[in-house]
């Protein structure tokens, strides 16, 4: 089987049509990786100085009322990742600005995508579409008729005659088929890994890895299905438009297919309804801002009890804070519920999805590529999430700030100093980790490798009797 | 041979092709399935639309409520008061909203991106939170719905390559061209005439399915805008036919005439628009909305805490009418009025913020359009969005009229103001109707 690997590569060596679509191909690589590293460094950049600046802005508030500074706010920009130089996936239409304020959690806004006309429909230019789209092709291309040209050649024949088993030459075709793609894959990683070098972790070691063996397993199916064709059918021709075929259904027609479809089934409210609902529920809590609100006054009452005082101004403490926290509170408690059910109606959405790599092996390598990459929709709601949650400690500090500083109940005059803004924490993105995660790619992981294990038995039980002329 | 005849034998060549035939089917699936796809999207907008006018009519049913009863505003909200212009104006519910076209339901363009409705106020800006798009699963969005313009722009040319691949090639390889260039004396005329031949089978395919997508969103078959998307549509046919033609008359065999053509399908529909994208991403990195930010805070503040003659100066610049009114006479009521005009203010710098950030939008659709000649889809994709009124410059157009109600409603309200009307129930309802207009 070595030696038939080792044949195939000496012959794809001699043709300088291969050489050249190879040299051609690994430069557009490199081109795209570089273009992706520089991209990826100049958006740091960008998102670095914004940050700065709106930091710059905060600590320099000299005095403010704390709740004031609520309104006022802050701002959170949505970092860019090392990884997504691979693989951007949604990155470019998902908001990229999101507005921390106290009584609201906005919506993260100002997309890429929003921001010029439509250009391409499958993204940028970067490694993730040249392994998911063409390198495919090119196994295609070079595996449909590895048998076919033998048995036109009568050199199958030959092989047979050597002693050669079907099944071995069908999947030595296959691996020096899918080594070819393996190859272009390691290139891709080895130059990734050396423009990262400085920021490698065992965590983007880990997501690289099983990113690797994802695009090894579709390789691998790819390269088997062709070959097989290419062992059966009668002729090339047949065999190259077979594995078009299914190359159009499997990346163009099924994914957008099953995507939209997916969406029918479980629809997500439409934004008017999200917000009425929440609106809704959220007028059934405390009003902070009306002093009269009766949830209010009852809350009131509690506290004078809790304190043993019979009015506002006898309080050791700045009431209008506390109602303000307790407010906040209530509408945390609409958010978990409402903003839950939507990445509920998410998570189904994504595995009906993630069930179409039954029938589609290419679903499950784009879900594990942009899943690995850090730059998918479940990615994208943690970084929501723990906006959200920063937005909580920070509105919380300020209105402890208010109800402890040292005010009192209405007097809303009353600001801090620049000394405790500036002792206000930075939202610090902490980059979700694979360990938390990977539970939800492992079906994905799964139907790659039940694909593999179908084409080994395919070409398995497919091949006994295939025509050696 | 007359071209009658080779098409004769070219339908009988088609009806014998199971792989062909079945291609067409599929292509025919799935535009019905896109066409579905931007009529249901259509019949949501509109239904949202509907919901939120009849959410607005509410809303004013409340307000002209007080006024009947005699009420200032809401019990619990005593210094809520209606019958002042700036309460009167506050509280005058008014959407702005972006009509899908029913051409949507050949293309739904950009509409995915954008929001479609935004409620007014006097401090409104079109970049403001609620313009966020609708709700919707980002991993679709990112894959890009399946419309009936994406199998046309995408699945259109894969189509016409699986009808023409074998076109010579097939001959060639089974020993026969020779005979048949003797039967059909010009061996261009053949191929083209073969060629013409499942042009006009897709011509014919695509007008039945512009049609039927006519019928989902009752758009009449005698609009323009449907010859005009028919045209486009035929353009771009052309285009790849005759791409593909001239890759079969200079072709060898079936498999280099495939390879070929699906290489160039790949250069224009993969590797051109990515590496443009690409290129844009570096050139023109994303707008983080800095210019906005600081207009909302910096500016703001630096407006609030302006010396009285200097709000005024800038006032009475942007409104030289008020200088005259009674109420710029008056040291004590003056300084309400000063107080609620300053959102005109600060509208004027949020006009200078949002104009910076659309002028660097606008540099990046110049550079996208530079890249037409040798990017035909995505050419195509906008000459699309446009018709079907789904382009960047339909909601840039849209966003134009948000800042124009929110022009004509801070000046509405401040002449108002200083002006010193009292709003009653006619009043009021003034208000309603002339700020829905955004005319």
């Amino acid at each position: 089987m070595l030696q038939i690997i080792k044949n195939e590569w000496r012959f794809l060596a001699r043709s300088r049509i291969f050489l050249g679509i190879s040299f051609a191909f690994a430069s557009i690589l490199l081109v795209s990786i570089f273009l992706g590293f520089y991209q990826t460094k100049k958006q740091e950049q960008t998102h670095k100085n914004a940050k700065d600046h709106v930091r710059q802005q905060w600590v320099s508030i000299d005095e403010m009322n704390p709740h004031s500074a609520a309104h006022y706010g802050t701002y959170v920009f949505k970092p860019a990742n090392l990884l997504s130089s691979l693989d951007e996936g949604v990155n470019s239409v998902t908001g990229n600005v999101l507005r921390v304020e106290g009584h609201v959690q906005n919506e993260i806004i100002h997309s890429e995508a929003s921001q010029m006309q439509s250009i391409s429909r499958f993204g940028k230019l970067k490694p993730s579409l040249l392994l998911q789209y063409i390198v495919p092709l090119l196994l295609i291309f070079l595996a449909f008729n590895s048998v076919s040209s033998e048995k036109q050649s009568g050199r199958l024949k030959l092989l047979f005659l050597q002693g050669a088993k079907p099944l071995q030459i069908i999947l030595s075709k296959t691996f020096s088929v899918w080594l070819y793609g393996v190859l272009l894959l390691i290139f891709v990683v080895i130059v990734y890994g050396i423009l990262h070098i400085d920021s490698i972790t065992t965590e983007i070691l880990t997501r690289t890895g099983i990113f690797f063996l994802s695009y090894a397993l579709y390789y691998f199916i790819i390269s088997g299905l062709t070959v097989f064709f290419s062992a059966r059918w009668q002729n090339a021709t047949l065999a190259l438009t077979s594995m078009l075929g299914i190359w159009i259904i499997w990346t163009i027609f099924l994914p957008n297919i099953l995507m939209s479809s997916s969406e029918k089934w479980h629809p997500l409210p439409s934004r008017n309804e999200f917000q009425s609902a929440m609106k809704e529920d959220r007028s059934k809590g405390l009003d902070g801002h009306n002093p009269k609100d009766k949830r209010g006054l009852e809350l009131k009452e509690k506290v004078l009890k809790e304190y043993g005082v019979d009015s506002l101004s006898q309080l050791p403490i700045n009431f209008d804070g506390m109602r303000m926290q307790a407010d906040e509170e209530y509408g945390n408690s609409v958010w978990d519920k409402h903003f839950g059910n939507n990445r509920n109606v998410l998570q189904k959405q994504k595995q009906s999805f993630q069930l179409g790599g039954i029938v589609n092996p290419f679903i499950s390598l784009q879900n594990t590529s942009m899943g690995l990459m850090a730059s998918d929709n479940l990615h994208h709601q943690e970084f929501l999430l723990q906006v959200e949650n920063y937005r909580r400690v920070f509105i919380k500090m300020l209105n402890d700030k208010q109800t402890y500083g040292g005010s009192k109940t209405g007097n809303w005059s009353w600001k801090e100093d620049n000394a405790f803004f500036k002792s206000v924490p930075d939202f610090d993105y902490k980059p979700t980790k694979l360990s938390k995660i990977i539970p939800n790619y492992l079906l994905d992981i799964a139907l790659l490798a039940f694909w593999s294990i179908l084409v080994i038995l395919l070409i398995r039980f497919g091949t006994k009797k295939i025509e050696i002329v | 041979m007359r071209p009658l005849n080779i098409f004769l034998y070219e339908w009988k060549h088609f009806s014998c092709s199971p792989f062909k035939i079945v291609a067409v089917l599929l292509f025919i699936v799935a535009s019905i399935y896109g066409l579905h796809n931007g009529a249901d999207l259509y019949k949501k907008q509109n239904s949202e639309i509907e919901r939120l006018n009849k959410k607005s009519e509410l809303e004013k049913e409340t307000i002209v409520s007080y006024f009947e009863n005699g009420e200032k505003g809401p019990k619990n909200r005593p210094w809520v008061d209606n019958t002042k212009p700036f309460w009167a104006i506050w509280n005058t519910p008014t959407h702005h909203y972006k009509m899908p076209s029913p051409a949507i339901v050949y293309n739904i363009g950009q509409t995915e991106q954008y929001g479609f409705y935004k409620s007014i106020k006097t401090n409104s800006s079109p970049y403001d939170s609620d313009m966020a798009k609708e709700i919707a699963n980002p991993e679709r969005i990112q894959s890009g719905a399946l419309d009936f313009s994406f199998v046309v722009l995408f699945l259109l040319p894969l189509l016409l390559l699986v009808l023409l691949y074998n076109i010579k090639g097939s001959e060639a390889e089974q020993g026969f061209l020779p005979l048949i260039f003797v039967q059909t004396g010009s061996k261009n005329w053949w191929i083209i005439s073969r060629t013409v031949f499942y042009t006009i089978l897709v011509v014919l395919v695509l007008l039945c399915l512009l049609a039927y997508g006519a019928v989902l969103t009752n758009i009449s078959m005698t609009d323009n805008v449907i010859w005009n998307i028919f045209f486009w549509t035929i353009l771009y046919l052309l285009l790849w036919a005759t791409i593909y033609f001239l890759i079969l008359k200079s072709g060898i065999n079936t498999v280099s005439n495939t390879l070929q053509m699906i290489g160039i399908w790949l250069l224009f529909a993969f590797i051109i628009p990515a590496a443009i994208q690409q290129w844009i991403a570096i050139e023109k990195p994303t707008n983080l909305m800095i210019a906005i930010i600081d207009a909302k805070r910096d500016k703001t503040d630096n407006i609030y805490a302006q010396s009285d003659k200097a709000i005024d100066e800038q006032l009475f610049e942007l409104f030289p009418s008020l200088k005259q009114t009674d109420m710029a006479k008056d040291s004590i009521r003056i300084k309400r009025a000063r107080r609620n005009s300053m959102e005109a203010l600060i509208n004027i710098a949020m006009k200078d913020a949002t104009s910076s950030l659309e002028k660097d939008n606008q540099s990046k659709n110049e550079l996208i359009s530079k890249t037409y000649w040798f990017n035909p889809i995505t050419f195509f994709q906008n000459k699309l969005n446009h018709l079907s009124k789904t382009h960047y410059n339909d909601y840039q157009e849209y966003r134009n009229e948000i800042q124009d109600l929110v022009n004509k409603r801070t000046k509405i309200m401040v002449l108002d103001i200083w002006n010193d009307v009292k709003v009653d129930q006619t009043k009021y309802l003034e208000y309603y109707k002339e700020f829905s207009n955004a005319e």
